[in-house]
């Protein structure tokens, strides 16, 4: 065994079971490949029920070897779910981008991987299938271990596609990121905000942060203060509050304190909230006119 | 990993290497090809002196194992002029100043190669995104941003 | 449109207004570069080469009891192990001796070279290296300057009792009366963590032995005598039969003055003793861990004036932090300590600095040798006293700047110097009397040496040779290195404007030690001013060899005006004709013209005040930013850049030079810094140690005011290492005018600015 090329998702899964474990897949191989490689691997990127982005009956359906370029780049995703386009095209760097999938953003499982945080803000759910032949779909934000390991186990599953609600109308969602740099840097924090605003007062709200926990994490309390509320500066205020009074940082040498951290997530929220419920106003007009 | 076969296409002709599919597409490039034009400035896609193009798309051939690119399509630098000479980006670079050490310059010629590929006229803004995983210590990017956009333009007169 | 690489259309690009020739560097190299077939240091690969690896100390500071290599020596693939014990080096250094090539029974820092391997391939010496049992003894360690002056603290060097490695007290005018009468004192802390050069090519070698007593090392450096004499002395080889070539080299800065030396000697005994070629690379990671980056300094220092500006007297405090070993350190140390002195009318000034021993990465040195640190210092001090004085920084720059005529308290001789102008030119340029709202600016001032007089006190010049070839074409042989800076197509116009030919015409050489004039090398920004005048003078001499030649073979006078040689009677000699009757007349010596310009000496004496240097340049920028109160995000949109570099050679590259060198000033400014986690490198990446990419990067406009200086080749002297120093200032400044509290500590990060303007305490 080696480096297989499976043309199709039951070939793939068929090899998995053959590997017993020493088989793994990779995608972009931007993480795998710098890190301890196992017996064989074998490659998703050609296969085409992972690939491609779709929309059908308000659901986009994204394979998960689609790349970030792409994924940034697609009118579908442009449209109906902006914060992953966003949050897909601060990723590293073009070359980077050009190479790296958000299945592999999501079961390498960093904890302030950019695609999964926009994903998570997006209520999206992975369709996952087994070697078994079973398959389950779960929301991505559960698809976390602990730090850096993903509930996938990329030797016998393989995350085949992603479906996220298209944006409807008096709905938006926004992405912001904070970094030492404006390429080639992982964030500081990230958070991505999705929400539904009615007659100028929030009716829905899921906003996530990282990294906090392994996993991106949502803000649950500030959702839930912030149903009902107008879209205005004070709104915005206590739900940077909010953000920062339930969660818990680190400090890292490499990244920043814990304090600073902790008041990036409040202003980083803040902003994506504030982009997010602009976006979804003028969907509303949009739609009027 | 055991030695397998890859086919891929290098530089416009077909070519079969029997080679480790997980050894990096650079390493192939400089040690089993002789192809040198390549950099190797962290092999860990921090710097983009090994960016070649796969598909028409940049890439940096240190994160690429080499079996990712059987059945491909993969363009380096030494495809980019042949005897003496060379393309338009490449005379761009050296009119602008965008040459100095040159250690950078393979990588991102071959990213503003990409770019001028698929966005022939490429706003400033967009030449900087697309040269923004490529390092340069030397220079500044500010004459490499020049060299871009007039390399844009030299291609341009060329095709009318 | 497609271009010869061989024949560029000198229509393109114009050329500047004194010197022939298109105005980008036309070296051929330039072209092998963009093409991609420039032969760098990684690339190369000889016949035989074996593959070099080097195991490193995983302790901060240990005693080595035992090392264990059978299993290394045993292993297929491997032709040679190399330990310590029995090297019979002795201690070697480039300023004070305190390093051995390989650890005898002690390791200083994580990193600490400890053992070496030569194998078939580098996966054979990787595994080679990784077999090798070494059994420590960890002792205590200290990793920053404070622990290490404590009373009882380890001991890093026998030699260097209190672990001080150089230190130097100054005292210039009697300070301590100025800051009495003073109407006002500022005074503040300064801290600069230790920057990387960050080339983007990771040094490496190949050595090749002979086995009779001779070594050529290929390796790509900005002082290859320097390195050689080393190299030479170490391992006890005559002088003459090392040889320093160099391959292209992947940017310098400092960094390639004398490299990695712990590289070639190992190398170099590798290669001796296998009798092969040994090739070693330092991984990126090595280069961080283990390659020199210049010294962290921590600067106490306060100024006193009187309340209508005047700068009365300046004192400091600075402590550098060496790290285990000291290559270049004490001359940054001493750069830090005084240049930035010498940029104001500073009557009195006293200075004490001290370089410490730390178990940490040795350190050597970078572009501008420390004075951009100083600069960051100084300068931000400056703006306090304006703020506290009620002055604009402006004026009180201007009130105070050094002039030409002038000899500073150092006892720099300024002769030429439009420092004021560069004030107001880049004043003017940035907005200063316009300046937008919700916007902050700072300004900086700066001086650096060109052409050193004192770091070599018999040897300051430099030597060049200009060959008349037999086809009429031209080799000029300099000991200066181009390293993409463009010297060499400077020093073709040089050539050319002395000779009236077409640079084109005119090849320079420079690598090889054995063929090259020595050199001091790339440093000190001493090339276009000494060593571009070295070529002026030989090209000189040898248009006066061909005037003469041509008068004796035609019996009349004769006279080269635009490259053509002419007899009295109207009759035009070919220079190939003359080449070759010279040629045949003497059996095979080719016409050469000799340069050598040797700087007059320096008064400077023993307790340092005298003139440093042939010349200095001078710069001011001025820099425009804004801020994000919510989270302190630091956007630079503007720099300008206003310099006297007299007369500029090559525009295109002296652009180059400028938006590089800011680019290197912006990083150190507000990412770039060592962070250490207990000794360890904790940022040994370029992911994590952050240098600008191509979106960082703020609008830059440079004016260059062209004040001609006779010292120079044509009025011209150095930019490049000037360019990064005033940055740090006028970043700093213009951060302290956006947030209203100062940032003292570099980098300046987001985080630190928030702080400041928060009112948090660090931490
Ligand atoms: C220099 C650099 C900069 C980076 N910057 C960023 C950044 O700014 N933001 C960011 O979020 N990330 C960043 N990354 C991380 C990385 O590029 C992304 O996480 C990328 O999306 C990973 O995708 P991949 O396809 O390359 O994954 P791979 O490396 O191919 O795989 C990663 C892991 O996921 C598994 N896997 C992949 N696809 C599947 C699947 N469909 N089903 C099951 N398992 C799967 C693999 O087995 C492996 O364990 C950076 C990486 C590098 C090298
Ligand atoms: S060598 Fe590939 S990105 Fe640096
Ligand atoms: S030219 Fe030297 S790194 Fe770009």
């Amino acid at each position: 065994m080696s480096y297989l090329y499976p043309s199709s998702l039951e070939e793939a899964l068929g090899i998995l079971r053959d590997g017993s474990g020493r088989a793994r897949v990779i995608a972009g191989a931007t993480d795998i490949f710098l890190q301890r490689l196992p017996h064989s691997l074998v490659d998703l990127t050609a296969l085409p029920a992972l690939s491609g982005i779709k929309e059908e009956s308000g659901l986009i359906t994204i394979g998960a070897a689609v790349t970030h370029s792409q994924a940034a780049a697609s009118p579908v995703i442009l449209a109906g779910a902006q914060a992953l386009a966003e949050g897909c095209a601060r990723v590293g760097s073009p070359q980077i981008r050009n190479a790296g999938t958000l299945g592999g953003n999501i079961v390498n499982a960093a904890p302030a991987a950019d695609a999964a945080v926009a994903l998570a803000a997006l209520g999206a759910r992975a369709r996952i299938v087994d070697i078994k032949g079973l398959t389950r779909e779960e929301a991505v934000e559960d698809l976390y271990r602990t730090h850096n390991r993903s509930l996938v186990d990329s030797s016998s599953e393989i995350l085949v596609e992603l479906i996220i609600k298209s944006c409807g109308i008096n709905e938006g969602s926004a992405f912001t990121r904070f970094a030492a740099r404006n390429a080639l840097a992982l964030p500081l924090v990230n958070a991505a905000a999705a929400v539904k605003v009615e007659n100028g007062l929030v009716k829905e709200a899921r906003l996530v942060v990282a990294p906090v926990k392994p996993a991106p994490t949502r803000l649950q309390r500030a959702e839930e203060m912030l149903i009902g509320m107008p879209v205005n500066r004070e709104t915005r205020l206590a739900v940077e509050k909010a953000a920062a009074s339930e969660v818990e940082v680190r400090s890292s040498l490499l990244r920043c304190s814990a304090r600073y951290r902790l008041h990036l997530v409040g202003v980083l929220v803040g902003r994506a909230l504030e982009t997010a419920a602009q976006r979804a106003q003028q969907r509303k007009r949009g739609n009027d006119s | 990993m055991k030695q397998q076969i890859i086919m891929f296409q290098l530089n416009g002709e077909p070519l079969e290497i029997y080679a480790d599919p997980a050894e990096s597409l650079l390493a192939i490039l400089r040690e089993k090809l002789g192809l040198y034009g390549t950099k190797a400035g962290c092999g860990k896609g921090e710097c983009g002196a090994c960016t070649v193009l796969v598909d028409d798309q940049a890439q940096n051939s240190c994160l690429i194992p080499a079996g990712k690119v059987q059945g491909r399509r993969v363009e380096t630098i030494e495809n980019l002029s042949r005897g003496d000479v060379v393309h338009p980006i490449q005379e761009a670079f050296v009119e602008k100043g965008a040459v100095q050490c040159g250690f950078c310059s393979p990588g991102m010629i071959m990213s503003a190669y990409a770019l001028l590929k698929s966005s022939p006229q490429p706003a400033p803004e967009d030449v900087k995104t697309a040269i923004s995983g490529n390092l340069c210590r030397c220079s500044g990017y500010k004459q490499i941003e020049e060299a871009v956009l007039c390399a844009g333009d030299k291609m341009k007169n060329r095709e009318s | 449109m497609i271009r010869s690489i061989t024949a560029p259309d000198p229509k393109q690009a114009p050329a500047s207004g004194c010197f022939p020739g298109i105005d980008y560097d036309q070296n051929p190299e330039v072209w092998a570069k963009a093409a991609g077939r420039a032969v760098y240091g990684t690339d190369l690969k000889m016949p035989g080469m074996l593959y070099g690896k080097i195991l490193r100390s995983p302790c901060p500071h240990a005693r080595i009891k035992k090392i264990d290599t059978a299993a290394a020596e045993a292993m297929p693939g491997v032709r040679a192990v190399l330990t310590g014990e029995g090297l019979g080096c002795k201690p070697f250094g480039i300023v004070v001796d305190d390093e051995l090539p390989l650890a005898v029974d002690r390791v200083r820092y994580i990193g600490d070279e400890v053992a070496c391997v030569a194998a078939v391939d580098l996966q054979t010496a990787e595994r080679a290296v990784q077999s090798i049992r070494v059994e420590y003894e960890e002792l205590p360690a200290v990793f920053s300057p404070a622990e290490a002056l404590e009373e009882n603290a380890p001991q890093l060097h026998r030699d260097f009792p209190g672990n001080v490695a150089w230190q130097r007290n100054i005292s210039r005018g009697d300070s301590e009366a100025a800051f009495r009468e003073a109407d006002h004192v500022v005074e503040n802390t300064f801290t600069v963590p230790a920057v990387h050069p960050t080339y983007l090519e990771p040094i490496s070698c190949v050595a090749e032995s002979d086995r009779c007593d001779g070594l050529v090392l290929h390796t790509a450096l900005q002082s290859p005598d320097s390195v050689r004499a080393i190299v030479a002395k170490v391992l006890e080889l005559p002088l003459s039969r090392v040889r320093v070539i160099g391959p292209v080299m992947g940017g310098g800065f400092g960094g390639r003055v004398y490299g990695n030396l712990k590289l070639y000697i190992l190398s170099s005994l590798l290669a001796m003793k296998t009798g092969w070629p040994v090739k070693m690379q330092l991984t990126r990671e090595e280069e961080f861990t283990v390659g020199r980056p210049m010294i962290a300094a921590e600067l106490k220092m306060k100024m006193a004036l009187r309340s209508d500006g005047t700068i009365l007297a300046r004192e400091a405090e600075i402590i550098t932090d060496n790290g285990a070993y000291s290559a270049q350190a004490p001359w940054v140390s001493n750069t830090i300590s005084e240049r930035n002195d010498s940029v104001y009318r500073i009557p009195a000034v006293k200075t004490g600095v001290r370089l410490v021993y730390t178990n940490k990465v040795p350190t050597g040195q970078y572009r501008a040798y420390g004075n951009q640190a100083a600069n960051f210092a100084t300068e931000s001090l400056i703006d306090m006293a304006a703020k506290k004085l009620g002055i604009d920084p402006l004026d009180l720059r201007l009130k105070n700047c050094i002039r030409e005529g002038d000899v500073s308290v150092h006892g720099l001789q300024i002769n030429r110097c439009a420092l004021d102008e560069c004030l107001k030119a880049a004043a003017k340029k940035i907005g200063w009397d316009r300046k937008k709202a919700g916007r902050g600016y700072g300004l900086s001032a700066a001086i650096h040496a060109n052409g050193s007089l004192i770091f070599n006190k018999k040897f300051r010049g430099a030597a060049a040779q200009a060959r008349l070839e037999l086809d009429g074409r031209v080799t000029v042989f300099t000991g200066e290195q181009d390293y993409g800076q463009g010297a060499h197509a400077a020093f073709a116009r040089i050539a050319a404007k002395a000779l009236g030919l077409n640079p084109d015409l005119i090849t320079v050489q420079s690598r090889d030690t054995m063929h090259s004039p020595y050199s001091l090398g790339a440093l000190a920004m001493r090339q276009t001013t000494i060593g571009g005048k070295a070529v002026q003078l030989a090209a000189e001499n040898l248009k006066e060899k061909i005037v003469q030649l041509a008068v004796s073979l035609s019996g009349e006078p004769a006279t080269m005006e635009n490259g053509v040689v002419r007899g009295s009677s109207g009759m035009v000699f070919d220079l190939a004709a003359i080449a070759y009757d010279y040629h045949s007349q003497t059996s095979g010596l080719s016409l050469l013209g000799e340069g050598k310009y040797v700087p007059e000496k320096s008064d400077y004496d023993d307790s340092g005040y005298g003139n440093i240097s042939v010349t200095y340049s001078f710069a001011a920028h001025a820099a425009e930013v804004e801020i994000d109160r919510d989270t302190g995000a630091l956007t630079v949109h503007r720099i300008v850049a206003a310099h006297d570099s007299g007369r500029i050679v090559n525009q295109v590259s002296a652009r180059g030079q400028v938006y590089g060198g800011i680019t290197q000033g912006l990083g150190m400014s507000c990412y770039e810094g060592y962070l250490f986690e207990t000794g360890r490198v904790a940022n040994a990446s370029l992911a994590d140690y952050k240098i600008p990419t191509a979106l960082d990067i703020p609008e830059i406009e440079e004016i260059f005011i062209e004040n001609e200086d006779p010292a120079g080749p044509y009025g011209a002297k150095g930019l490049g290492e000037i360019v990064m120093v005033p940055v740090l200032g006028a970043i700093a400044n213009a951060v302290a005018d956006a947030a209203g509290e100062w940032v003292t500590d570099l980098p300046i990060t987001a985080e630190k600015i928030y702080q400041a303007m928060a009112g948090w305490e660090c931490q």
